[in-house]
C-alpha cells in the first residue's frame, strides 16, 4: 500500500524522518518496501503569477502569456493552450531545462514565430491532477518563484501489509501501527456529516437476500449533488496513493477506502428503480442461473448462482463488491447518490473477483475481511465527504441490516506460556504494557479460564488454573484468536532484537539415513571423472515430452518406486514450454546439450540426478508416480585437446566406462549390456541396455546409446550425441555399502592371452559371458585388450583378444589346471558362439 | 721360487692392472679387467699360487703385499668406475631432457551443479545441529499443501503462492517444501529436527529474480520445549556458517498462516555490510528466510497436541542463499546449464 506521509499525518504525529520511520514500521510488522520522494520527478518547476494573458497574434487557440516568478526579474513570456487562465492566477512554470513525469524535457521554443520560455503546466502533466486540459490554478497564497516540490512534493511510503492485517490496508490502519511505534494518539477522522431534508428511508429500501454472503449493508443518501472535480489537495492525495481522482463523488468513495479500508460504492439513483412504494429498491441476492449484467467495462457478463448481485426491482445494478454497472454509475448528470457500504462474505467475493477476472482495490479489501463496524462508519464518513466536496444534503439517518455491532473478543492467554513459546522472560507487567501500545486492553480473570490454544479448523480449548490474563481485541483486529496470536503482537511490539539466541538443548532425534548420501556418492564420482552436473527444468514442452520418452519403460531395481503412467499435465501453465512434467529425463539433457552446441561450447559431457513423473490412468483421479533418474549425455571431444595426445571422440564406450564407474564405486558387480535395436531415440546399432546387480538383485538398469541421427537432425543436433538414462538403487534414498575388503592375494596368478575369432554379428559381451561360465571359478578376471578385423580372417569375422586371470585363492595354480580350463573355454566357445582360438 | 721375485710379478700385476684400468673407455671393460685380474681364477690369484713354494717366514710378507696390490687395484677400478658411471648417467640425463614448460596433459573437469551443492551445504551445517534430511513429492495434494498448513481454499494468504495445477485431481506442483513438515510431524514422534530439501514450483513469469521452478530448504523442529530463542540462536549459526562469523543478523515480523509468531529472517547485506546499497534496497539487510512457530493447527494436522508440543519452522529458498554466496546475480543462469557458467563450480 502507498501511503503518503503527509496524509497519514492526518491520524497520527510523526516525529521520526521518513527513514527512521520506515525502519520502525518494518521491525513492527508492517514492511516499508521502497521510500519514495513523490514529486521528485519534477525539475525546475516553479510558482509563478499570470500578469497578462493575451491572444497570440498567430495562432486564434494559444495565448500568450506573461509570467512573473517575484523574483524582480523581468516577466517571462510563455505560449499556452489552455483556455482556464486570467491574470493574477498562481500557476506552476515549467522553466528551460525543467524535466516532467515520464522525463519530459522543457526548453525555450517557438510557437508560431513567438519564443516561449517554458511551460504553463496542467494537474495531469506533473501527474497531481486528472485535469489534462486546464492549467493547475494553485490557491492565490501559494508564495511565488518557490520550487513545486517544496509545496506539493511528498514522502511516499510502499507498505507491504500482509494478507492477515487487512485492518492495515488503511492509513488509520497504518496510523495505529505507527502509533505503536512512537506511544502517540491516534486521531480517527469526523464521521458524523451534517444531515438536512426527510430522513433517509424515506429515499432507500434495501432487502438482504442472502445475509450469510451480506451480513451488513448500510446504505446513505446524498441528494442534489453537484458533480465537478475534487479539490486540487484531495486528487494529489489520491494521486500519490496510486489512486486516479475521477470526481468528487468517485473520489469520496476511493478516499475513504484508502483512509479506513473501508470499500464503498457509489450508486447514481437515477439508474436504481424504485419500487411500488416510490422508494430507490436494493436487493442483495445470488444470480438467477444464466442472469447476465453489463458490468462499467462495458463486458456482457453471464453470472453463476454464487454470484452475489445488487439489484434493483428491474435487475442487477451490480456484482457485490467487485464491480458496478453503467446504467447506476456517478456521472457528471448525477444529482441523488446512494452510498454503499456492506460487509460481504470474503471467500465468495474471492471467488467472484477471480471468476470474472475483476480483482480491485476494493475486493481484495472484501477478501481479507472487513471490520463489522466500518459498514457503518464508512458510509457516515463517505456522506460527509460528498456533502464537504459536492455540496447536496445528507439525508438524516441510515438504512442499516444489522446495526448491532458485536462487542470487542476476548482472548485469555498464559504469561507463562507467552514467555515459554518465544524464550524470555517478559513480566505480566511489560506484556500488559506492550499490548496495550496496539491497543489491546487486557484484564485480570478469575480462575479456571478457558485459553483458545488453537484455532478453526482445529479448535482446541484448554482449561487452566494457570496465571493468566484476557485480552479485550480491538474489532478490527481480526487476526487476533488465540493464544500464540496474543504471543506474536507481545514479542512484536517488544522487538525480536530482545529475544534471546539460545541454542537447542532438547533431546536429540535417533540417527536416520541420509536419502542424499548415494546420490551425493554418484554426483562426486562423475564429477570427478569429467562430468559436469545440471539441474534441468522438470516442466517441458509437449513436444518434448512426447519425442523424449523411452520406447520401454526401465526395470524397477531395488529399493526404487516404478516409473509409467501417462504424463501429468499443468492445467494452468504460464507458457507451452513449461506445460508437462517429464516422464523423462533425456529430453532435458539433450536441451542442455543443444543450448551449449549453439554457445560454441563443442565438448558436452553432463549427467543430471532427478526425477521423471507420471499418472496412473487417463481420468483425474489416477495415482501420482515420481521416480528418480541418473541422465548422461555427452559429446565432443573423448578427452580435452592437447597437443600430446591425438584427439577422439566421446562416445558409447565413454558413457560406459562413466557407469562401470558409478556401478564400481556402489559396489555392484560389473555392469553387463545387451545391445538394443528397438528404441527409437537411439542408432540401433549403437545402443544399450544395461543392468547389473548386487548379491542377485537389480540395482542398476537402463538405457544408452548414440541419439538416432534423424533425431539429431529433427532437433539440429550437428555432433554426434551419447545419451544414457538409468535407475539406481539408492537414487531415491539409501546407504552406500561398506566394502568388504580381503587381504591382497598370497599365491601367484597365471596370465593366459586368448585370441577368439567370431563371425561379426557376435556380441563381444556373449563371448565373455561364455568365457566366465565355462572357465571354471579360478577365472579371477577377464579383459578384452585387443579387436582386430582382417587378413588372415575371414571378410566376415573378428578376433577378440582376451587377457585371462587365474588365481586360487588357497594354492598356486597348477599349469595342469590352468590348461584344463582353457581347453573348457575353447570348447564352449567353438559350441556357444562358433569361436576358434586363434594361434 | 724366491721372495723378491714373487714380489716383482705382483708389483708388475699392479702396474698392468692400474695402468689398463685407467685405459679403460667404459663400464663394461672396466668389468672385465676386474674379473681378469681379481676374479676367482684371476691373475692375482694365479700369481698367489706361488705362494707355497715360499718358505713359510716368507709367506705372511707376500700376504700383506699381495693385499696392497689387491687394495689399489680395488681403488683403482672404483676411481675409473665411479668416473665412468658418472659421465654415462650425465650423456643419459642430457638425452632424456625435456622442455618442463609445456601445458599439462589436461584431464577432464567435471563440476558440481551450485543448487545442489548449496542444498549440501545447508545440510551439513543443519546436520551439525541434529536435523535429518527427508523429502516429500513434488506433485503434493491441496491438502497438504494448503489446508493443513492453516490455508484453506479460497484463503486470501493464498496469494502468497501462485499455484500450478495438475490434470490429477485435488493435486498441484508443490508451491513451497513446507508441506513436508506434515509429512514428517505424521510420520514421527518429538523431538523432530528434520531438513525438507526440494524442488517447488510457482505460477511466475521467469526474469532475473523469479523462477517457476526453485528449490526450497524447509526446517522443522518439534519438543516440548522449543523456543522462538532456539530458532533465533539456531539461525544465526546458520548465518555464520553460511556468510562468515562476523555477519550480524535480526528477525522481524512476518507473516505465514503455519507459524505464530512468524518472522523474517535478515542477514546484514553482504555487498555493502549494513550501510546500504541497491543490492539490499538501501535497507543494508537482506532477508534469507521465513520462520516462525509452527502454528497450533498445524500441529495438530500433524498429529501433535499444541498443548504439550512446540516448535519452530523455516522455510529458505536455495537460489537466494547460491546468489548471495557465489555472487550471482540472474537466477536463470542455474537452469540455463550454460558449461562456460557451470564449470566455475568445480
Amino acid at each position: 500500500m502507498r501511503v503518503p506521509l503527509s496524509w497519514l499525518a492526518d491520524y497520527v504525529d510523526i516525529e521520526l524522518t521518513p527513514e527512521a520511520l520506515a525502519e520502525r514500521l518494518t521491525l513492527l510488522g508492517m514492511e516499508v518496501k521502497a521510500i519514495e520522494q513523490w514529486g521528485s520527478d519534477w525539475r525546475n518547476v516553479v510558482v509563478g503569477e499570470l500578469l497578462t494573458v493575451e491572444k497570440h497574434p498567430r495562432a486564434d487557440r494559444l495565448s500568450l502569456t506573461t509570467v512573473t516568478l517575484g523574483d524582480g526579474s523581468a516577466p517571462l513570456e510563455i505560449v499556452c493552450g489552455a483556455t482556464n487562465i486570467a491574470p493574477g492566477q498562481r500557476i506552476p512554470v515549467a522553466l528551460p531545462g525543467a524535466v516532467l513525469p515520464g522525463d519530459r524535457r522543457i526548453e525555450r521554443t517557438e510557437k508560431m514565430g513567438v519564443v516561449s520560455n517554458g511551460m504553463l503546466c496542467s494537474g495531469d502533466e506533473l501527474n497531481l491532477t486528472s485535469d489534462a486540459d486546464g492549467i493547475l490554478i494553485l490557491p492565490p497564497e501559494t508564495p511565488l518563484g518557490v520550487a513545486l516540490q517544496d509545496l506539493y512534493g511528498d514522502t511516499v511510503l510502499d507498505v507491504d501489509v500482509k494478507p492477515n492485517r487487512g485492518d492495515a490496508l488503511s492509513l488509520v490502519g497504518l496510523a495505529r501501527e505507527v502509533a505503536a511505534v512512537t506511544g502517540g494518539t491516534v486521531r480517527f477522522p469526523e464521521t458524523d456529516p451534517a444531515e438536512a431534508g426527510e430522513p433517509v428511508d424515506r429515499f432507500v429500501d434495501v432487502e438482504v437476500r442472502d445475509t450469510r454472503l451480506c451480513s451488513r449493508f448500510v446504505a446513505r443518501w446524498v441528494g442534489g449533488v453537484e458533480i465537478g472535480p475534487s479539490p486540487d489537495r484531495v486528487q494529489m492525495r489520491l494521486r500519490a496513493a496510486g489512486v486516479r481522482p475521477i470526481s468528487n463523488v468517485v473520489d469520496a468513495s476511493n478516499y475513504v477506502m484508502l483512509e479506513l479500508g473501508k470499500p464503498i460504492h457509489t450508486y447514481d439513483a437515477a439508474g436504481v428503480a424504485t419500487a411500488e412504494d416510490g422508494r430507490h429498491r436494493l436487493i442483495v441476492r445470488r444470480a438467477e442461473p444464466g442472469e447476465r449484467i453489463e458490468t462499467l467495462d462495458h463486458v456482457i457478463r453471464t453470472l453463476d448462482p454464487d454470484t452475489l448481485l445488487i439489484t434493483d426491482p428491474r435487475g442487477p445494478v451490480g456484482i457485490a463488491g467487485v464491480m458496478g454497472d453503467a446504467p447506476s454509475e456517478v456521472k457528471d448528470t448525477t444529482t441523488d447518490v446512494i452510498v454503499e457500504s456492506a460487509i460481504f462474505d470474503p471467500v465468495a467475493i474471492r471467488r467472484t473477483g477471480q471468476r470474472y477476472a475483476l480483482r480491485s482495490e476494493a475486493s481484495l479489501r472484501f477478501e481479507k475481511g472487513q471490520e463489522f463496524r466500518l459498514a457503518r462508519i464508512g458510509a457516515d464518513r463517505t456522506a460527509r465527504l460528498i456533502h464537504e466536496w459536492a455540496g447536496g444534503a445528507v439525508a438524516p439517518g441510515r438504512v442499516d441490516t444489522a446495526p448491532d455491532e458485536p462487542e470487542p473478543s476476548r482472548v485469555a492467554f498464559r504469561t507463562a506460556r507467552v514467555n515459554q513459546l518465544l524464550g524470555t522472560t517478559i513480566s505480566e507487567d511489560e506484556q500488559r504494557a506492550f499490548l496495550d501500545r496496539v491497543g489491546i486492553a487486557t484484564e485480570p480473570v478469575s480462575l479456571p479460564v478457558e485459553i483458545p490454544v488453537s484455532s478453526d479448523p482445529k479448535p482446541r480449548v484448554v482449561t487452566t488454573r494457570d496465571e493468566a490474563l484476557v485480552a479485550i481485541v480491538p474489532t478490527w483486529r481480526r487476526d487476533i484468536v488465540i493464544e500464540a496470536d496474543i504471543t506474536e503482537e507481545i514479542a512484536r511490539v517488544r522487538g525480536y532484537e530482545l529475544t534471546p539466541n539460545i541454542l537447542p538443548h532438547t533431546p536429540m532425534p535417533p540417527f536416520r539415513d541420509p536419502p542424499l548420501e548415494v546420490r551425493d556418492e554418484i554426483r562426486e564420482t562423475l564429477a570427478g571423472a569429467g562430468l559436469s552436473e545440471v539441474v534441468t527444468h522438470a516442466l517441458v514442452s509437449p513436444k518434448i515430452a512426447n519425442a523424449f520418452r523411452w520406447e520401454a519403460p526401465l526395470p524397477t531395481v531395488a529399493g526404487s518406486s516404478p516409473e509409467g503412467g501417462r504424463p501429468i499435465t499443468i492445467t494452468n501453465p504460464l507458457s507451452a514450454d513449461h506445460s508437462v512434467l517429464r516422464p523423462a529425463l533425456v529430453g532435458s539433457l539433450v536441451q542442455v546439450v543443444s543450448t551449449n552446441l549453439r554457445h560454441g561450447v563443442d565438448d558436452v559431457t553432463i549427467f543430471e540426478i532427478g526425477k521423471g513423473y507420471g499418472a496412473d490412468g487417463t481420468d483425474a483421479g489416477g495415482a501420482v508416480r515420481e521416480w528418480w533418474r541418473l541422465g548422461l549425455a555427452g559429446t565432443g571431444a573423448g578427452d580435452p585437446a592437447a597437443f600430446n595426445r591425438p584427439t577422439r571422440p566421446y562416445d558409447i564406450d565413454d558413457l560406459k566406462g562413466a557407469i562401470d564407474l558409478v556401478a564400481g564405486r556402489l559396489g555392484f558387480d560389473e555392469p553387463v549390456y545387451r545391445a538394443e535395436r528397438g528404441e527409437p531415440l537411439l542408432h540401433p546399432g549403437r545402443a544399450a541396455r544395461v543392468e547389473a546387480h548386487r548379491d542377485g538383485m537389480l540395482v542398476l538398469a537402463g538405457v544408452l546409446g548414440e541419439l538416432h541421427p534423424s533425431i539429431a537432425d529433427e532437433w539440429d543436433l550437428r555432433a554426434r550425441v551419447v545419451v544414457a538414462e538409468l535407475d539406481v538403487s539408492g537414487l531415491a534414498g539409501g546407504k552406500r555399502r561398506a566394502v568388504s575388503a580381503a587381504p591382497p592375494p598370497r599365491h601367484p596368478s597365471s596370465e593366459r592371452d586368448l585370441a577368439v575369432v567370431v563371425s561379426e554379428s557376435v556380441a563381444a559381451g556373449d563371448v565373455a559371458a561364455a568365457i566366465r561360465a565355462s572357465a571354471g571359478n579360478t577365472l579371477t578376471e577377464l579383459r578384452l585388450f585387443d579387436v582386430y578385423r582382417g587378413a588372415p580372417l575371414g571378410q566376415d569375422e573378428k578376433s577378440l583378444a582376451y587377457r585371462l586371470t587365474f588365481r586360487a585363492p588357497d594354492r598356486t595354480l597348477a599349469e595342469a589346471e590352468v590348461e584344463a580350463s582353457i581347453a573348457a573355454i575353447t570348447e564352449a566357445l567353438r559350441t556357444e558362439v562358433g569361436g576358434r582360438i586363434r594361434t | 721360487m724366491e721372495l723378491t721375485d714373487l714380489t716383482r710379478e705382483l708389483e708388475a700385476l699392479r702396474a698392468d692392472a692400474v695402468a689398463s684400468i685407467e685405459a679403460a673407455g667404459d663400464v663394461p671393460t672396466l668389468e672385465a679387467i676386474e674379473l681378469d685380474v681379481l676374479g676367482r681364477k684371476g691373475k692375482l690369484t694365479l700369481v698367489l699360487r706361488g705362494i707355497g713354494g715360499l718358505p713359510p717366514e716368507d709367506r705372511p710378507k707376500v700376504g700383506a703385499i699381495a693385499n696392497e696390490v689387491r687394495g689399489a687395484i680395488e681403488a683403482a677400478l672404483a676411481e675409473r668406475g665411479g668416473a665412468l658411471r658418472g659421465s654415462a648417467l650425465e650423456a643419459r640425463l642430457a638425452a632424456e631432457t625435456v622442455d618442463v614448460t609445456t601445458p599439462g596433459r589436461p584431464i577432464r573437469r567435471g563440476s558440481l551443479h551450485p543448487i545442489i551443492e548449496t542444498v549440501r551445504e545447508i545440510a551439513d551445517i543443519f546436520g551439525q545441529f541434529g536435523f535429518v534430511i527427508y523429502e516429500g513429492p513434488e506433485v503434493e495434494d491441496d491438502l497438504t499443501n494448503f489446508q493443513m498448513l492453516n490455508i484453506p481454499p479460497d484463503h486470501p494468504a493464498r496469494d502468497l503462492w501462485d499455484t500450478l495445477y495438475v490434470d490429477v485431481e485435488g493435486h498441484l506442483l508443490r508451491t513451497h517444501t513446507s508441506p513436508g513438515q506434515i509429512r514428517v510431524m505424521q510420520a514421527e514422534k518429538p523431538p523432530i529436527r528434520a531438513l525438507l530439501p526440494g524442488r517447488c514450483y510457482r505460477y511466475e513469469a521467469i526474469d532475473a529474480s523469479h523462477a517457476s521452478e526453485f528449490f526450497q530448504v524447509e526446517g522443522l523442529m518439534v519438543d516440548e520445549g522449543t523456543t522462538m530463542g532456539d530458532l533465533k540462536g539456531l539461525l544465526d549459526q546458520f548465518a555464520k556458517a553460511m556468510y562468515g562469523h562476523d555477519k550480524r543478523t535480526r528477525f522481524r515480523p512476518g507473516y505465514y498462516p503455519f507459524t505464530e509468531p512468524s518472522v523474517a529472517f535478515d542477514v546484514e547485506c553482504l555487498v555493502c555490510g549494513g550501510s546500504g546499497c541497491p543490492a539490499c534496497s538501501k535497507s543494508g539487510w537482506m532477508t534469507i528466510l521465513g520462520a516462525g512457530m509452527v502454528h497450533p493447527v498445524v500441529l495438530q494436522y500433524g498429529g501433535l497436541d499444541p498443548e504439550r508440543y512446540q516448535g519452530f519452522a523455516f522455510g529458505m529458498g536455495v537460489e537466494r542463499i547460491a546468489n548471495l554466496r557465489h555472487s550471482v546475480g540472474d537466477l536463470r543462469l542455474y537452469m540455463e546449464n550454460d558449461l562456460r557458467f557451470l564449470g566455475q563450480f568445480r
